[in-house]
């Protein structure tokens, strides 16, 4: 028995209907599915505990977009700050010996605070807001003001 | 009536428009019974550039307090009688010593600023300025020359003629000036060298204050021309790193022994130019080959560096070419531009090594950049296979309904002649 006009057209029908279908769920299933790479605009970012971070020590972190410079001083305390310099953009470092902020392009120095200091930066770095949760530090974006 | 009342509405608006400008304006402290500036303006023999809102006026130091006289009586015989104090116009070391006079005592000047230098005075006598004049040259700078007479504003003022963006054309004036500088037998393209420089650039073009001014270099007070063993110094107060490593380099041994400027040498001192990645190698741009000669270790090590830093270039720049792309298409592009700004970083950390001289430190700093610019372009393959999926899908998923659509069509048609 051959393949008559109306079985045809019902078969690619019921085909194309069903491709389509997959077609348009599939991105809805993977939109659904969380997104292996975090959000880059981000709120809060988990810098570990803080028995991970000794005294006079620092790491960069990533905080969506922007790389953040967490610094925990001699005494223990906490602070972030955006790590580009405010000059030319270099990457800044957080220098033990002196225990300051520093571009080793130019020669720019920022307090711990973020605040230039000497040298060539034209304005302080972004500070960010450090909260202790559950022996944890969370990093959180510099509050706006007014 | 309306109109009465908003003519007041009106008088109000303006006066308090008016009182709002007063405030926000300097105040002149200016004694308007000054009689020395009453006859001047009255004479028109005001000095040139006046300004009432010079420093000096501002503080209620008026004409008197520089060139001495009676400034309360309006006879010029009386005002400018002997016995008055009266110096006329101060010439040479006279200006030094009328500004000293009070600049140099800190008791007096705490008054103004307890944190103000007092001993410009003591630097001026080392300055080659100073040096000259002490010897009786009247035509060197003394402290009008750069502050101006009668229109002195603080360095952080804009309006200063020593501004960190005015010094470049403050010492122009004079340095400049072939003919004012003849005798003197020192170039005077300094100025017009320095404008094209990346230092000249970045302060005048780009406005970056923190771009170094001719007194960056040569000195304020007590300018001179920086001395060999000073160059290097002078330099690493901003490019530190870069100091650091040629002062322990065995090039910094070999140079002192050649009498050779240090920095200077390879990068020049008023036009320094933007440094690129053929100045060291062995190329026609090279400053190694001005001394190195093909067949000696420093010209292989030459070599090496600059294969090694061009690899790397090549590299970020195959990288940082990707990322733009996939920004374009607006893919994920975060891991890709973190691990982007890390191989700059490294390629910027190794073109300061080329300091050391020595290619082992380069290659390290290379490799790990290299490794970077690698994971770069791995990312951005990842995005742009997704990307590629994405249409693929797209191109699947249009390729159906059209299937759909058409034999849609057809049964329709199909029904229709059932019926």
């Amino acid at each position: 028995m051959g393949l008559n006009r109306r079985t045809f057209l019902n078969t690619i029908l019921g085909g194309g209907f069903l491709g389509w279908l997959g077609s348009f769920f599939y991105p809805v299933l993977t939109f659904l599915v969380p997104p292996k790479i975090p959000e880059a605009n981000v709120q809060s970012v988990n810098a570990g505990a803080i028995a991970d971070i000794p005294p006079n020590s620092s790491k960069i972190l990533k905080f969506g977009r922007i790389p953040v410079l967490l610094i925990r001083t001699k005494t223990g305390k906490f602070s972030a700050v955006a790590a580009t310099c405010t000059h030319l953009d270099c990457t800044v470092q957080y220098r033990k010996d002196r225990q300051d902020i520093w571009c080793a392009c130019h020669n720019g120095t920022y307090n711990l605070a973020g605040r230039n200091i000497s040298g060539p930066p034209p304005k302080p770095l972004n500070q960010y807001v450090i909260n202790i949760v559950d022996k944890e530090v969370l990093i959180s974006k510099p509050k706006q003001v007014g | 009536m309306k109109r009465l009342i908003m003519s007041i509405f009106c008088i109000h608006l303006a006066i308090i428009f008016m009182a709002a400008t007063a405030l926000g304006q300097e105040k002149s402290r200016f004694d308007k019974n000054d009689q020395c500036v009453i006859c001047h303006k009255d004479l028109e023999a005001m000095p040139e550039n006046f300004e009432e809102s010079d420093i000096h006026m501002q503080k209620g130091l008026s004409c008197a307090g520089c060139h001495g006289g009676d400034s309360t009586s309006d006879d010029e015989e009386v005002a400018k009688r002997k016995g008055s104090g009266f110096i006329g116009v101060p010439k040479g070391k006279a200006i030094i010593e009328m500004c000293g006079k009070c600049h140099s005592d800190i008791a007096f000047m705490r008054q103004y600023q307890p944190r103000i230098a007092t001993d410009q005075v003591q630097q001026y006598a080392k300055s080659f300025h100073g040096q000259k004049l002490a010897k009786g040259d009247t035509k060197v700078a003394t402290c009008a020359s750069c502050h101006m007479a009668h229109s002195i504003f603080p360095a952080i003022d804009p309006r200063s003629t020593i501004y960190s963006l005015n010094i470049p054309e403050t010492c122009h004036k004079c340095h400049s000036d072939e003919e004012y500088m003849k005798e003197y037998n020192i170039p005077t393209n300094q100025y017009d060298k320095y404008v094209k420089s990346v230092h000249g650039i970045a302060l005048l073009e780009k406005q970056d204050t923190g771009a170094p001014a001719c007194n960056d270099c040569h000195g304020n007070h007590g300018a001179m021309p920086p001395g060999i063993s000073s160059i290097g110094h002078i330099c690493g107060t901003c490019h530190v790193n870069n100091q650091a490593y040629f002062s322990k380099s065995k090039m910094a041994i070999e140079f002192e022994e050649a009498d050779l400027h240090a920095c200077e040498e390879c990068h020049g001192n008023h036009e320094i130019q933007k440094t690129h990645d053929d100045m060291v190698g062995t190329g026609e741009t090279s400053t190694c080959v001005e001394c190195h000669d093909e067949g000696e270790s420093a010209y292989e090590t030459a070599e090496k560096i600059h294969t090694e830093l061009i690899g790397l270039v090549t590299a970020f720049n195959s990288a940082n070419v990707l990322l733009k792309k996939i920004e374009r298409v607006g893919m994920d592009d975060l891991d890709m531009s973190y691990a982007v700004k890390d191989a700059k970083q490294r390629l910027l950390s190794a073109r300061t090594l080329v300091h050391t001289f020595d290619a082992d430190r380069v290659k390290v700093k290379t490799d790990e950049g290299l490794e970077f610019a690698k994971k770069a372009l791995a990312f951005g393959k990842e995005e742009l296979d997704e990307l590629d999926f994405r249409r693929f899908g797209f191109g699947i998923a249009t390729f159906f309904m059209t299937i759909v659509l058409v034999a849609l069509y057809f049964k329709i048609k199909d029904m229709e002649r059932d019926e």
